[in-house]
């Protein structure tokens, strides 16, 4: 089952309007654990401390302040805050079409399906339009008073909607600082081939979370009383870059 | 600028190992706020508290425990961790290369990136190279902390970056949206097929390339506003100066003790 | 009475008794004894000097009745250092054996047993080492005290602090962790000592005590904490025992104290004088680390 409908709203541009429901598409399954003390393993509660005091300060004590230098903070009051978000609106308007390909993985932050609402008309329609263009509708909406940045993409036949991080948020590669390193057609070749033999479909299926398999029978062997063999981490010798091509050739006769 | 090292292995695929250090690849833009407080705006910090002892816990008396029963824990350590997949907590190993544009965008998590460490540069470089010029990722899993992720490794700009896989299994299944939709009744075949031409048509003539920059965060423009609004208006607080405290190695020799003997019993 | 002089360092000294048996049942006689000491001296002078000496003087030999001298006896030679020292019944005047004649002048008086505390006479209330004192219960013995001393060991290392191991020549063993940095009081060390003791309690509960209460104590190590106290003192690494055989308080290395635990033989952890005297012209001084590794006590609250 994909999960509860978040929002309701209008897909619109131009003179279109597509009535979507917007339903999380991930759920997150992980190990919990908790922090506690290591003297008599009572959990640990988080707690607000009072840097100056160093007390504990109760929730009706505390104000919420914009640090404008050292020290020095604009207090804010949460009641203007939530008046400073947009309004909620129902529209998720679409600016533009991109081809898909144009948008890297980087900027996505969250998908949601969205599933259609009332009618399936233009649903249908938009998500085939989508599909045999290649393209995604880059567009913005308002819920719970914040306002997004979006891809409306299609995933199989369901229309999909991807949050995106705006443009200021993802750290340029060139802050990187990058060094240039030369390599030798020779070498992109051979590369290109190994990597043309080591290429398979994306099955995600195929890839479990083993780890956290693992991490369960750990837990489960500590229950038990059972002593633990705690093992090395494997750390791999670089290439030598003067190495690399050989070291690719000897790859290419592996795998060939 | 020199980014935060997160964690620093070795990339490998086939027979080729690269010395990278992972590092981040995004920053939240949004506005944050201090919790001060009331009584003298000085700022509040979260902490780990004992409710039993009533005190703060200092960073190495706190230990990561899974609850077995209702109160009752099992002690995990760092190197338990650490060791539970040895093999992946260095080194990325890549498994497969896969067409970027058949991994669905439900399936990106968080992005990285990867760059390299010293005498790593050109075997880095020549996978950049090669990476962008087939359009093709490298899938690995690795461990990263206490958790083990499938990663896309890619070529992003002239970088590598490393992009956090959601496992099939998180994704919820649209068994149930795509029951309602696809199918469509023949009689409404045709005003369909209108709409998607329709659709196409405008979808042309609004096709750009994509620039994010394009775009800004309005509720972050109306907040800074307000702000500036509000420091005109009433001025600013003052948080009180903290000394800077001189402990000098003070610890709970208990505690010490303790974790001391339970290092002792753990190498008998 | 037989007397004779001799000469130490130039001085003379006149050593009375010399063929009277101090351990009789085992035949080891008062010149036995300063021959013991004579050969041994270069080792354990430096652990006596400056500390004020408690002498535990067996005059008619083990078997008979000892007794205890803190006071430096009245009539010693004018050339035995001293030091004034505040006892509870007020200031003292107490021997300090920091030569080999005063040594030999303190064997003739039959002190078998040297005892010092673990605090130089000048500096009273900063101790140079902390003591463990495993002293093993009814039904235990020494190797019972080894286990315990190995583990003890491993916890000391955790943090960070290196210790040395003695017997004590009877049935225990001493476990000596060096500070000599003159800052932990011994109010400092008796509370590490206790909490350590208590600790290893907690974790071994069926082979350590850390109670003083002989019920408490049966097939258990007692870890003696509370030796580190400027009152107290402590049989002196080198030093004979008045018991039936003239056994030493010797220094073990951690690796032999391992291999004699496997052996499971109790006598090998007793040292005899003659052994004493040829493993520290081997060895040299196991314990000359316990005179001058500086170590720091962990802080605590």
């Amino acid at each position: 089952m994909s999960g509860r409908t978040l929002w309701k709203g209008y897909i619109q541009f131009g003179n279109i309007n597509v009535p979507v429901k917007l339903h999380t598409a991930v759920k997150e399954d992980r190990i919990q654990f908790h922090l506690l003390h290591k003297r008599d393993h009572v959990k640990l509660h988080q707690q607000m401390i009072c840097a100056y005091e160093k007390v504990p300060v109760p929730a009706e004590e505390w104000a919420k302040g914009f640090e404008l230098e050292d020290r020095k903070y604009i207090l804010i009051d949460p009641a203007e805050l939530e008046q400073a978000g947009p309004e909620d609106g129902r529209m998720i308007e679409v600016h533009e079409f991109v081809k898909t390909a144009q948008i890297d993985p980087i900027f996505l932050e969250r998908m949601y399906y969205l599933e259609p609402d009332t009618t399936l008309k233009g649903y249908n329609a938009l998500a085939g339009a989508l599909k045999e263009t290649g393209t995604a509708g880059i567009c913005t909406w308002t819920m719970r008073r914040r306002s997004y940045l979006g891809a409306l993409q299609i995933n199989g036949k369901v229309l999909c909607l991807s949050t995106l991080r705006y443009a200021d948020e993802v750290i340029a590669v060139k802050s990187l600082e990058l060094q240039k390193a030369p390599v030798s057609e020779k070498e992109l070749k051979i590369a290109s081939d190994l990597i043309s033999q080591l290429s398979a479909s994306f099955q995600p299926q195929k890839f479990e979370n083993e780890h956290q398999k693992k991490l369960q029978a750990l837990i489960d062997k500590k229950a038990r009383g059972e002593k633990i063999t705690v093992l090395r981490p494997r750390h791999l010798k670089p290439t030598a870059p003067d190495k690399l091509l050989e070291v690719l050739e000897a790859s290419m006769k592996k795998v060939a | 600028m020199a980014l935060q090292e997160i964690w620093n292995g070795t990339v490998s695929f086939s027979l080729v190992a690269i010395p990278v250090k992972l590092v981040r690849a995004v920053e939240t833009g949004r506005v944050s706020f201090r919790m001060l407080h009331r009584k003298d705006y000085s700022p509040l910090a979260r902490r780990m508290y004992c409710p039993k002892e009533e005190k703060l816990v200092p960073p190495d008396e706190i230990v990561r425990g899974y609850e077995i029963t209702p109160d009752k824990y099992i002690v995990i350590t760092e190197k338990e961790l650490e060791s539970v997949s040895p093999e992946r907590s260095r080194t990325i190993e890549i498994l497969e290369f896969i067409d970027i544009k058949d991994v669905a965008p439900v399936y990106y998590d968080h992005p990285y990136y990867l760059v390299p460490s010293k005498g790593g540069e050109k075997a880095y470089r020549l996978l950049v190279e090669v990476m962008r010029r087939t359009n093709k990722a490298g899938l690995a899993k690795f461990v990263l902390r206490e958790r083990e992720y499938l990663v896309a490794v890619k070529s992003t700009d002239g970088a590598l970056s490393l992009i956090t896989l959601h496992y099939s299994g998180e994704i919820l299944p649209d068994e149930d949206l795509l029951s309602k939709v696809g199918t469509t009744r023949s009689r409404e075949e045709k005003i369909e097929s209108e709409e998607k031409s329709r659709m196409k048509k405008i979808i042309k003539e609004m096709t750009a390339d994509f620039n994010p920059d394009k775009y800004a965060d309005e509720r972050r423009k109306k907040i800074m506003k307000l702000l500036e609004k509000k420091a005109k208006d009433k001025g600013t607080v003052e948080a009180p100066e903290i000394e800077e405290e001189v402990e000098e190695g003070v610890v709970d020799l208990v505690a010490v003790l303790e974790e001391s003997m339970r290092k002792v019993k753990e190498h008998r | 009475m037989s007397k004779k002089i001799v000469e130490a360092a130039g001085r003379r000294l006149s050593l009375s008794n010399l063929n009277k048996d101090l351990y009789p049942s085992y035949g080891f006689t008062k010149a036995h004894v300063l021959e013991y000491y004579r050969r041994i001296a270069d080792s354990i002078l430096p652990h006596l000097k400056d500390r004020a000496l408690t002498l535990k003087r067996y005059p008619d030999g083990t078997e008979k009745d000892f007794f205890f001298e803190k006071r430096c006896p009245v009539h010693r030679p004018a050339w035995v250092k001293t030091a004034k020292v505040i006892h509870n019944e007020g200031p003292m005047t107490v021997c300090l054996v920091n030569d080999l004649e005063t040594l030999i002048w303190v064997e003739n008086l039959a002190s078998l047993e040297l005892h010092v505390p673990l605090a130089k006479a000048g500096s009273p209330e900063t101790p140079d080492s902390i003591v463990f004192d495993l002293d093993p219960g009814d039904k235990a013995n020494i190797l019972d005290c080894a286990k315990v001393a190995l583990i003890l060991r491993d916890l000391l290392l955790q943090m960070q602090l290196e210790s040395y191991a003695k017997t004590s020549g009877k049935k225990g063993l001493h476990v000596y962790v060096p500070l000599n940095r003159k800052e932990a009081t011994f109010e400092d060390t008796k509370r590490f000592s206790k909490a350590v003791a208590e600790v290893l309690q907690r974790n071994y509960p069926e082979i350590v005590t850390a109670k003083m209460a002989k019920e408490s104590r049966i097939k258990k190590v007692f870890i003696n904490w509370s030796q580190n106290d400027s009152a107290k003192t402590m049989i002196c690494i080198y030093s004979l025992r008045a018991r039936e055989k003239p056994t030493v308080s010797f220094p073990l290395e951690w690796e032999e104290l391992e291999i004699l635990t496997r052996q499971r033989d109790p006598e090998k952890l007793l040292i005899m004088h003659s052994e004493a005297v040829s493993r520290v012209g081997k060895n040299g001084d196991l314990f000359q680390e316990v005179l001058t590794k500086e170590q720091k006590m962990p802080h605590y609250l």
